[in-house]
């Protein structure tokens, strides 16, 4: 006879509202696992996808996206030059807001080198990868683009060719792929305007130093800021070349920082991620322990009710381990049945959430041996109760 | 051969001058299927003396017999009291006290479980109680939607379940109107005759005792007299 199946079936409104309000916390609990992997995924994506041998990035920075880094895209033909380099690519990664149709949007953009360079999306859901040097694009189907479809960015309009779902920007924002050339211009490029305006202040300054307008006019050229930048450089190593010997290369002789792809995800993971990380943590076990405060005290009111009745148990001689049991069973009980609805409930409203929410068994797996172990806590005050209930309690006596 | 014999029994709560002695020599017999009732104005020990009796109080002094065993001997024997409860004594109480989550069939089924009776023995044993009792109708009710009467027929099929040697009844009619306590204690009568139980009921009420073999009467921890 099951007597903590028993004892919940006859107050099964209070162990159902119970159950619900665990439940939800539980749900909680695994939406901040799911927030947390999702953002670790969505803040990895773009460098695994990406996957180089080498990073190589501004010196002393941890770019191109922990920090940023900037430096001119000519290197990369020094860095091609390395010994033990087979390819050298230029790269941008660069978070923007801008409008597309009507609605102010986030994205990143990326610019490659579209001619067998690296950097490119790898897989495409539909269409094809840019073949042109101007004015196509690959973008994110979270961005809600078809192909074909005629986005303005900065002075050009570009035409979606392919979509792609491969990778998202670090922010877990939609991933725009453009050539080199489009990504450089959008990012550096100053409209005709402001071009001319900071030429006439430029040539004002020149005139002001000492300089005829002639001459002003010969150095402008040579003083307009350098739109040729890139945020790093890939690097694909040749058969058999030892990274970190390349690395160190380009380190001491082109004066650049250089990580492997897995210290780059590191460099991420450590680096923006880690507060976020830290602080999911904290608040997973904040709400691990309401939950196991609530069962607690739950299970202990429901055993202060049977305090006579556990009593009376003693009397005609139950053993302590058959009510240890029930309190126990019922405690795990609860803790169970309320970490199953969370686990329903969070599958059930995963796709709902705006941003990835990333369920790994092992994260469920631990959190459920977290919170059987906050059950068995929780039943600790009810058991306690019960251990020092006086069977005399029975008779109205003591 | 008595199932129950004490000897000189004393209990002493608090020290010093907040000394109170609540059994005082307390000495008495109860046969096999012999009735005892023990009386007395509140505060004069009764309860005290069944808790003693039950096995759950530890007394200051003398000497406790159950069915052949010594239990108490100016100190615990060091035998299994709990399980000697469990197989030996039945309970009844001024309440019913049933376990209000058990139906009526699995509070007689209880005290059966903890024995370890196999469940097809079990089974037989609470049917042929709950006939006896008259209850058999209502086996399947939670003790909430009995009457006092029905819960506390109940708690006396529960009481006899392990063919105790001894029933002990804490006021067990106190909760009944007179006609159903005498139903009561007529019941606890022909368990006594029938089963060859001993029963030891307290009461303050002078007409439920009609019949009893002996009446104890206690007052400031001491046995008075015996009828």
């Amino acid at each position: 006879m099951d007597l903590a199946i028993r004892d919940l079936k006859l107050h099964k409104g209070r162990f159902l509202a119970t159950i619900i309000g665990v439940g939800m916390l539980f749900t909680i609990v695994l939406t901040m696992n799911g927030i947390y992997r999702g953002n670790i995924s969505d803040g990895i994506a773009i460098i695994a996808h990406t996957g180089p041998d080498l990073w190589v990035v501004e010196r002393d920075r941890g770019g191109p996206f922990n920090e940023q880094s900037s430096m001119s895209e000519f290197f990369h033909y020094s860095v091609a030059a390395v010994p033990g380099v087979q390819k050298a690519s230029p790269f941008i990664y660069y978070p923007v807001e801008r409008q597309i149709k009507g609605e102010s949007r986030r994205f990143s953009i990326i610019g490659y080198d579209v001619f067998g360079g690296m950097g490119g999306p790898r897989q495409l859901t539909q269409g094809r990868a840019i073949n042109q040097a101007h004015y196509e694009m690959v973008a994110h189907a979270k961005l809600g683009l078809k192909l074909g479809d005629q986005v303005p960015l900065g002075l050009h309009t570009f035409t979606v060719v392919g979509l792609t779902r491969e990778a998202v920007a670090t922010d877990g924002e939609a991933l725009v792929y453009l050539s080199l050339a489009d990504a450089q211009e959008i990012l550096f490029q100053r409209d005709n305007e402001a071009i001319r305006n900071q030429r006439l202040r430029l040539r004002h300054s020149l005139t002001q130093e000492g300089l005829s307008p002639a001459q002003a006019d010969k150095l402008l050229p040579a003083v307009q800021p350098d739109t040729h930048l890139v945020n790093a450089i890939l690097v694909q190593l040749a058969p058999g070349a030892n990274p970190a010997q390349v690395a160190k290369h380009i380190e001491d002789w082109l004066y650049f920082s250089v990580f492997t792809t897995a210290q780059e995800i590191q460099l991420v993971i450590r680096g923006r991620l880690a507060r976020m990380s830290s602080q999911l943590l904290f608040f997973r076990v904040l709400l691990l322990i309401v939950s196991a405060v609530i069962i607690s005290l739950v299970i202990y009111t429901f055993t202060m009710e049977k305090i006579r009745s556990i009593a009376v148990m003693k009397l005609i001689g139950a053993p302590n381990l058959v009510i240890v049991r029930m309190i126990m069973e019922q405690s795990l009980f609860m803790t169970l049945s309320s970490f199953l609805l969370g686990l329903l409930i969070i599958h059930s409203i995963v796709h709902l959430f705006p941003r990835k929410i990333l369920l790994l068994p092992p994260d469920t797996l631990l959190t459920f041996a977290v919170a059987l172990l906050g059950g068995i806590i929780a039943s600790v005050l009810g058991i306690w109760q019960v251990l020092k209930t006086e069977p005399a309690m029975a008779l109205g006596g003591q | 051969m008595a199932v129950l014999e004490i000897t000189g029994l004393t209990k002493i709560f608090g020290s010093g001058r907040l000394e109170v002695r609540a059994l005082d020599k307390v000495s008495l017999a109860i046969q096999a299927g012999e009735l005892a009732a023990l009386m007395g104005p509140s505060g004069s020990g009764k309860t005290t003396l069944l808790l003693c009796i039950s096995l759950i109080l530890e007394p200051t002094a003398g000497s406790v017999v159950f069915d052949g065993e010594t239990i108490y001997q100016d100190g615990w024997t060091g035998l299994d009291v709990r399980r000697r409860r469990r197989e030996k004594i039945g309970f009844v109480f001024q309440a019913a006290n049933l376990i209000p989550f058990l139906t009526a069939r699995e509070n007689v089924l209880f005290p059966l479980n903890l024995v370890g009776l196999d469940k097809k023995a079990a089974e037989r044993r609470v049917r042929e109680l709950l006939d006896y009792m008259e209850i058999a109708e209502r086996s399947h009710y939670l003790p909430a939607l009995l009457s006092g009467g029905e819960q506390q027929r109940v708690a006396i099929a529960r009481a006899l379940a392990n063919r105790p040697k001894l029933i002990l009844a804490d006021e067990p009619t106190a909760s009944l109107d007179t006609a159903r306590g005498q139903k009561v204690m007529e019941m606890l009568k022909k368990i006594a005759r029938e089963n060859q139980t001993a029963v030891i009921t307290v009461t303050h009420d002078a007409r439920m005792i009609e019949g009893f073999d002996q009446i104890y009467h206690l007052e400031d921890g001491r046995l008075k007299n015996q009828v």
